[in-house]
């Protein structure tokens, strides 16, 4: 047990916070609102120099190496600043999946694009049908077909929350090949070039307020057989640990979001007079801070905790769900307990920065699992405990104990020890 | 970052594991100490956990530890909290030993030290005072010097335990000085010391608290743990040693554990509980509320074993969740028990041997080492840094309030 960071974490958290305030201020955050790429480019190319868009990937791909603890440091702090970027569309999400199950000319093709910061992508997952059921994110989601012509396949439908659609180059896209006995089976994973003809794209206005989700609609596009990710029917299982990881690193950054929340309210409770006094001396205002500063600190343990399992390589379904699940709670809670803090001046959106934070912590809660999704994958795997050893045996069985005890009422109980002369 | 424990600490904690297994007949832990058996039965396993060293596994060797580190002793924690222990003199071991360890004499240490850690002797501490809950250095106990004796009166309130004790830990007032704590002295006292008497005071759930009474209680100046008008800094930094309480989440777990193999085994209307969705839910709260607790106190023993202060950013944070799921998870339980929630152990149709209505009463009880509100002013004061009421303010209050009922 050791719950330090190591030196280089906190030369990466430092260098990260710094660069984020400089180069990524409100102002930056509210243009790319508007934008259709949804990120500054020239931001996201200073990202890649800094070495952020290789960093879990190995150095033969020109990546660093390093940990999805590492990335999740990172995260935290991208979070805090809101940073505007298709990191968790393209390094992850798809970029994880590749390194997985891609070959190797897949491999040493994209992911050094990825690393140079010269190509986007975005995973086309969920589904217009069963996402109001909640199987959103449930391989029961995937229902668009590939069917094959030759060495292509076709795939028809439509994908719908397509995160970073309208900036990517490629799309990673989970569909249907045949309906096998699970529904995690069948599943097919194809790259699909994001300007291939029969693909269009609608946005999708969201509580955030940008264009960053799409409808993407295939009609009969046709993809070449090569451009299979992984095994062909096989696509579940190297998406759902991508998915995994995404989730943690997504946790992260509402991690961040919140605690950068917290502190504008701890902030505005201590400079903010009326009556004559600040108002952070009102227990009732202290009360929202402290509930926000729980959210924080318990929820990060677990992101790290989740985090460093993953890197470690031990399987932690259980604790992912845990993370993901306390992290859409804890982080619009906090911003929530901000919103009572700031009042007036957290909801203008034109002055403050908190209805930025407000509006992402709602969609981040719904993206990659709501918490009703991860909470039921708890609930899948605590199912699995065993019983405790040596359970309650009979009551009070192998004790003598008196008669008038053995259904114990306690007020019975008080007048006995009342009524004792000696106590002991 | 590092979430594993070495091997040497798994096979502590196997070795620990199976002691408990091997001595325990079954789960007990939901059974007040209300008869004397029981209470023997406690006492002999304190002995003999103590004569291993597995009482006070951080203390070094020479006081009948084991020297381990910090991990190591919250390990030991955990499996304590997995069995159910609550040591009889819990005090002993978690607040005095570590306090005399600080501050103690050299004699005072080769006297009591061993004593506790064999588990021969049980202490109770008597801090609280009806005038000094959360205000703990508004005490009105008083010790004055009387030629060599230092003589003691005063009451000590919701003192906890149901053992006889043989020593009491007493915090008393040494000076009348502005700020309150300046004034504090510790002090050991004999249970048995003429003029000491009790009255027991009965809680929810079956356990006991007692009433402690000074009545020109005479003590020597070797009575007196740490230096004179220092007590209340004494013991708060002995108090730190109560936070990192690992043993919690692992209680709190091993609980869940049995409720969930309780609902897999149990039908309404014929469908096993654990397959409703609503207790499904209820039981993944649960299990995340546990892991948030575990994280904290974990890494709150960690801070301790790096010899850190415990800083602002996990400063009893575990007392804190544990709170809020002591509110929380007994009503969470109750509800998937329906109304067999409501029967208390003993009774013919109670599940689960009761103990999730024990748990539900005994949770109104928790309180000790300071309240949630204690916790909070701490948080929003020393973490957060927001501003607290000047006592001056106080003063004004109290005078208007008092204008106002004069004029009514």
């Amino acid at each position: 047990m050791n719950f330090e960071l190591s030196e280089e974490q906190k030369m990466l958290k430092k260098a990260a916070r710094e660069f984020l305030e400089n180069e990524c201020p409100e102002s930056v955050v509210r243009k790319a609102e508007d934008s259709d790429l949804g990120y500054p480019p020239e931001l996201w190319k200073k990202a890649a120099d800094l070495g952020w868009l290789g960093l879990i990937y190995p150095e033969k791909y020109g990546g660093s190496g390093m940990s999805i603890l590492d990335l999740a440091i990172l995260y935290e702090e991208m979070g805090r600043a809101l940073f505007p970027s298709p990191h968790l569309s393209t390094v992850v999400l798809c970029g994880l999946t590749i390194l997985e199950a891609g070959t190797e000319e897949q491999k040493s093709e994209l992911l050094p694009k990825i690393t140079r910061g010269e190509l986007v992508m975005a995973l086309a997952l969920t589904e217009p049908e069963p996402t109001w059921d909640g199987k959103g994110w449930l391989p029961e989601g995937v229902t668009v077909p590939a069917t094959p012509e030759g060495n292509s396949y076709v795939i028809n439908g439509i994908k719908l929350f397509v995160h970073d659609a309208l900036a990517a180059n490629y799309l990673l896209v989970a569909t249907r090949t045949r309906k096998g006995r699970r529904a995690s089976d069948g599943i097919t994973l194809f790259l699909v070039d994001a300007k291939s003809p029969g693909i269009s794209y609608t946005v999708l206005r969201t509580t955030a307020g940008d264009k960053r989700q799409c409808e993407v609609v295939f009609d009969r596009v046709k993809v070449p057989a090569k451009n299979i990710v992984g095994k062909l029917h096989g696509g579940w299982a190297p998406l759902e640990r991508a998915i995994n990881v995404g989730a943690v690193l997504l946790s992260a950054q509402m991690v961040g979001s919140a605690e950068k929340a917290m502190e504008m309210a701890v902030n505005h409770a201590k400079t903010r007079i009326q009556f004559d006094m600040p108002i952070g001396i009102h227990n009732w205002v202290q009360e929202y801070c402290i509930m926000a500063f729980a959210d924080v600190q318990g929820t990060r343990n677990l992101v790290y905790e989740a985090a460093w399992m993953l890197s470690e390589g031990i399987p932690c379904d259980l604790e992912v769900a845990m993370t993901k699940a306390r992290a859409n709670e804890a982080c619009t809670d906090a911003h929530w307990q901000a919103h009572q803090v700031l009042a007036g001046v957290g909801f203008t959106t034109q002055d403050s920065v908190l209805p930025l934070h407000t509006k992402r912590g709602k969609v981040w809660q719904l993206y990659l699992g709501e918490t009703d999704h991860w909470m039921e994958k708890v609930a899948q795997q605590i199912e699995k405990w065993p019983a405790p050893e040596k359970p309650r045996g009979k009551p009070l069985g192998i004790f003598n104990v008196p008669e008038d005890l053995q259904v114990p009422n306690w007020d019975v109980w008080a007048n006995q020890i009342k009524n004792k002369g000696k106590l002991w | 970052m590092e979430f594993g424990f070495t091997e040497e600490q798994e096979k502590l904690r196997k070795e620990l594991h199976d002691f408990y297994a091997t001595e325990l007949p079954e789960d007990v832990s939901g059974v007040p100490a209300l008869s004397r058996e029981l209470q023997d039965f406690w006492m002999d396993l304190q002995r003999k956990a103590g004569k291993k060293g597995y009482l006070a596994p951080g203390w070094p060797k020479e006081w009948g530890g084991l020297g381990l580190g910090h991990i190591e002793v919250g390990i030991a924690n955990e499996v304590e909290g997995y069995w159910g222990i609550a040591w009889p003199d819990g005090i002993g071991l978690h607040i005095v030993g570590p306090g005399l360890h600080l501050f103690g004499t050299e004699e005072q240490k080769k006297r009591f030290l061993p004593e506790i850690s064999s588990g021969e002797k049980i202490w109770y501490e008597c801090f609280t005072e009806p005038e000094a809950g959360t205000d703990e250095a508004n005490q009105q106990t008083r010790a004055v010097k009387k030629g060599d004796k230092w003589v003691i009166n005063g009451q000590k309130i919701y003192i906890t335990g149901g053992y006889k004790p043989d020593w009491l830990y007493v915090e008393a007032r040494t000076a009348d000085t502005i700020p309150k704590h300046r004034g504090l002295t510790l002090f050991c006292v004999k249970a048995d010391t003429p003029g000491v008497t009790v009255t027991a005071l009965p809680c929810m759930g079956g356990y006991r608290a007692n009433i402690f009474y000074f009545d020109n209680v005479e003590v020597g100046d070797d009575a007196i743990v740490g230096q004179i008008n220092q007590g209340f800094y004494h013991v708060m930094a002995t108090f730190e040693f109560e936070r990192s309480n690992t043993g919690i989440a692992a209680r709190a777990k091993r609980e869940l554990q049995e409720l969930i193999d309780f609902c897999r085994n149990t039908k309404r209307n014929g469908k096993p509980l654990i397959k409703d969705p609503m207790v499904r839910r209820a039981l993944a709260k649960m299990a995340i509320d546990i892991e948030v607790l575990r994280l904290a106190a974990w890494r709150t023993a960690w801070r301790f074993g790096e010899r850190k202060r415990l800083g602002p950013l996990d400063f009893d944070l575990t007392g804190f969740f544990s709170r809020l799921n002591a509110y929380t998870h007994p009503n969470l339980k109750m509800d998937i028990l329906g109304a067999y929630g409501q029967l208390p152990m003993g009774s013919k149709y109670a599940k689960l041997d009761g103990a999730i209505e024990r748990g539900w009463q005994v949770t109104r009880s928790y309180h000790y080492a300071g309240t949630m509100e204690a916790i909070k002013i701490v948080l929003a004061g020393r973490v957060l840094g927001l501003p607290r009421i000047p006592a001056k303010l106080h003063t004004t209050i109290m005078q208007a309030l008092q204008e106002k009922e004069k004029q009514a």
